[in-house]
């Protein structure tokens, strides 16, 4: 069985097609997949039960009877919907995202709800109020986060994709971490309807897969205009998976972000799986430029405030009044709204927001927010200027590999730091997408990051998809 | 200078509705003057021109009614009487 527990969504469509297996029986085997595995690895904080996972299910679409798994705070209708918070537990959901009711359109089958950092804020997957995920190569070491059950799920075999979201890197870090290929899309492409907000500017829904095709296919189901989530972009329905032929784009420059490759801190085995990865691309006929961003060194900085500001406004609903938690201990209203609030966020989310009323309170607005707002209008140009040459950018995803539990519990900065990579193109908007591109020494997944031009998606993933096809990254699974 | 000081914790922490136990208040101070001294670097690069924003634009459409089961969403209340949220006094009883 564990050739079905690895095979790609596209090798499982053949199957189901040539009715060498059925819907259910995939089923069943990804259910017994998570009994079987799942107590070690923790990546999901439910999986339902078959019979209702099959009464909604639709027998035609590109991704029937294909099982996967939802970050937990991207709505299912009908289901728990926790954000890994206490102050949502046993909060059900009575509708669908629009990116749920899309997959459900094309068949497929959402099986389970995935662990994440608190409210998506965190690195590791180590702030959810449930419970810890293991990165399924090393199990004493963290699978990346914040959307870190949904990455440690698919790369450990249990379903062949997975939708996380992704506000600074929460799709990217872990798919890094966990040797899988993690997208991001242009924000606006794909709906935010029914996904809990985090950072409103920044956020995306994005998709975890064991290989580029895949990916695409996924994309390809939820991406598009949705006239309930007002900053979608206009774009019709597309096939992404059309261009994917094993071959790089004619004229096809790779630009290398040389200020990110060799920054100060890297890893030196990743730095040189990354050297590897751009000889591949060279070899395959691209022309590799090396250019500097130098603006992009202070992302992190940027995202910081951003991203703590808008997390301050959008969790200022959590109040105890009409949904989950609400403080026993209270006999003021105010009292009430403070002492749920404390019971029902961890310390992670407390102090983001806190930092966002901080930065945005008078008196500091003008030092942080409205600095942060112009530096991210000079990356969002700097972007637009560098892709009048490059066909994609290339930078690492992650600075080190996947690291101990507990080993950022002191120096929470260094945690904060693991956006470093990421968080530029959650600010500038610009889709991007992590690729696995080889492993340390010690047996962790290494990936790099290849960023497209706004709306740049398919050639995004075609060149990604030539990378894959030359190297063997993508076969290689854990044993758990 | 302190970025932040402990009484900004305090006062931003009401202002944010999270009642923090005094003995947090030192420790979270701490790590928010990590995370603001860093956040400040900001400062270095910001030229005083704003350049290239969002293009993102707000889509109007008309307010449409949608079915929706009210007892489902009143049943997630934490307390409710009749059509209403009940919530604890606004002013406490002397």
């Amino acid at each position: 069985m564990n050739t079905l527990s690895f095979a790609s969504i596209k090798e499982l469509r053949a199957l189901l097609e040539k009715k060498e297996l059925t819907a259910e029986q995939l089923l069943d085997h990804c259910i017994a997949q998570f009994k079987e595995k799942d107590g070690i690895l923790g990546s999901a904080l439910e999986v339902f039960d078959k019979e209702s996972i099959l009464k909604a299910r639709k027998e035609q679409g590109i991704l029937a009877g294909i099982p996967g798994i939802l970050k937990d705070n991207i709505a299912q209708e009908n289901r728990t919907l926790t954000c890994a918070s206490k102050i949502l537990e046993g909060f059900e959901s009575t509708f669908d995202a629009t990116a749920s009711s899309r997959l459900k359109e094309e068949g497929a089958l959402l099986i389970g709800r995935a662990n994440c950092d608190e409210f998506a804020m965190g690195s590791s997957t180590e702030t959810s109020a449930y419970q810890k995920t293991k990165n399924p190569w090393d199990t004493s070491c963290v699978p990346g986060g914040s959307s870190g059950g949904s990455a440690a799920a698919v790369a450990a075999g249990l379903v062949p994709w997975a939708l996380g979201t992704d506000t600074g890197g929460s799709v990217r870090q872990p798919a890094a971490f966990c040797g899988i290929v993690g997208s991001k899309p242009t924000y606006g492409l794909i709906s935010r309807y029914g996904l809990v907000a985090y950072g409103s500017s920044l956020d995306q829904v994005g998709i975890f897969t064991r290989t580029v095709y895949d990916n695409a296919l996924v994309m390809s189901a939820i991406a598009g205009t949705d006239s309930h989530d007002s900053s979608t972009i206009a774009s019709t329905k597309t096939d992404f998976t059309r261009m994917l032929d094993g071959k790089l784009p004619e004229n096809c420059t790779i630009g290398i972000i040389e200020n990110a490759l060799y920054a100060e801190g890297m890893d030196p085995e990743i730095v040189a799986a990354l050297e590897q990865a751009i000889s591949v691309l060279e070899k395959a006929g691209a022309t590799i430029k090396k250019i500097k961003m130098p603006v992009l060194d202070y992302s992190a900085a940027v995202y910081f405030i951003v991203s703590r500001a808008e997390a301050a406004s959008n969790l200022a609903r959590f109040d105890g009044v009409r949904y989950g938690l609400r403080s026993k201990n209270a006999k003021t209203l105010e009292q009430m709204y403070s002492n749920t609030r404390n019971e029902g966020f961890g310390s992670e989310v407390k102090k983001r927001i806190i930092i966002g009323n901080y930065v945005l309170s008078a008196g500091h607005a003008d030092a942080y927010y409205k600095k942060a707002r112009i530096v991210q209008s000079m990356m969002r140009q700097g972007f637009i200027e560098q892709f009048k040459d490059c066909t994609l950018l290339l930078m690492p995803t992650h600075p080190a590999p996947a690291f101990k539990f507990g080993a950022f519990d002191v120096d929470k900065l260094q945690m904060d730091l693991q956006d470093y990579f990421t968080c530029a193109m959650n600010l500038s908007g610009n889709p991007a997408i992590s690729v696995p591109c080889g492993f340390t020494k010690n047996n962790l997944p290494i990936g790099f990051q290849l960023v497209g031009p706004h709306k740049g998606e398919e050639v995004m993933f075609k060149v990604a998809h030539a990378y894959e096809q030359k190297t063997p990254w993508h076969k290689m699974h854990p044993q758990l | 200078m302190a970025l932040i000081t402990k009484d900004e914790v305090r006062k931003i922490a009401h202002l944010s509705r999270i009642g923090i136990h005094e003995d947090e208040v030192e420790a979270i101070t701490n790590e928010l003057e990590a995370v603001l001294a860093y956040a400040a670097r900001v400062n270095e690069v910001a030229c005083n021109q704003q350049g290239m924003l969002p293009q993102n634009v707000n889509v109007f459409r008309e307010d449409q009614a949608r079915p929706c089961d009210a007892e489902r969403i009143k049943a997630q209340g934490p307390e409710v009487e009749e059509d209403y949220f009940v919530v604890p006094a606004i002013i406490e009883h002397q």
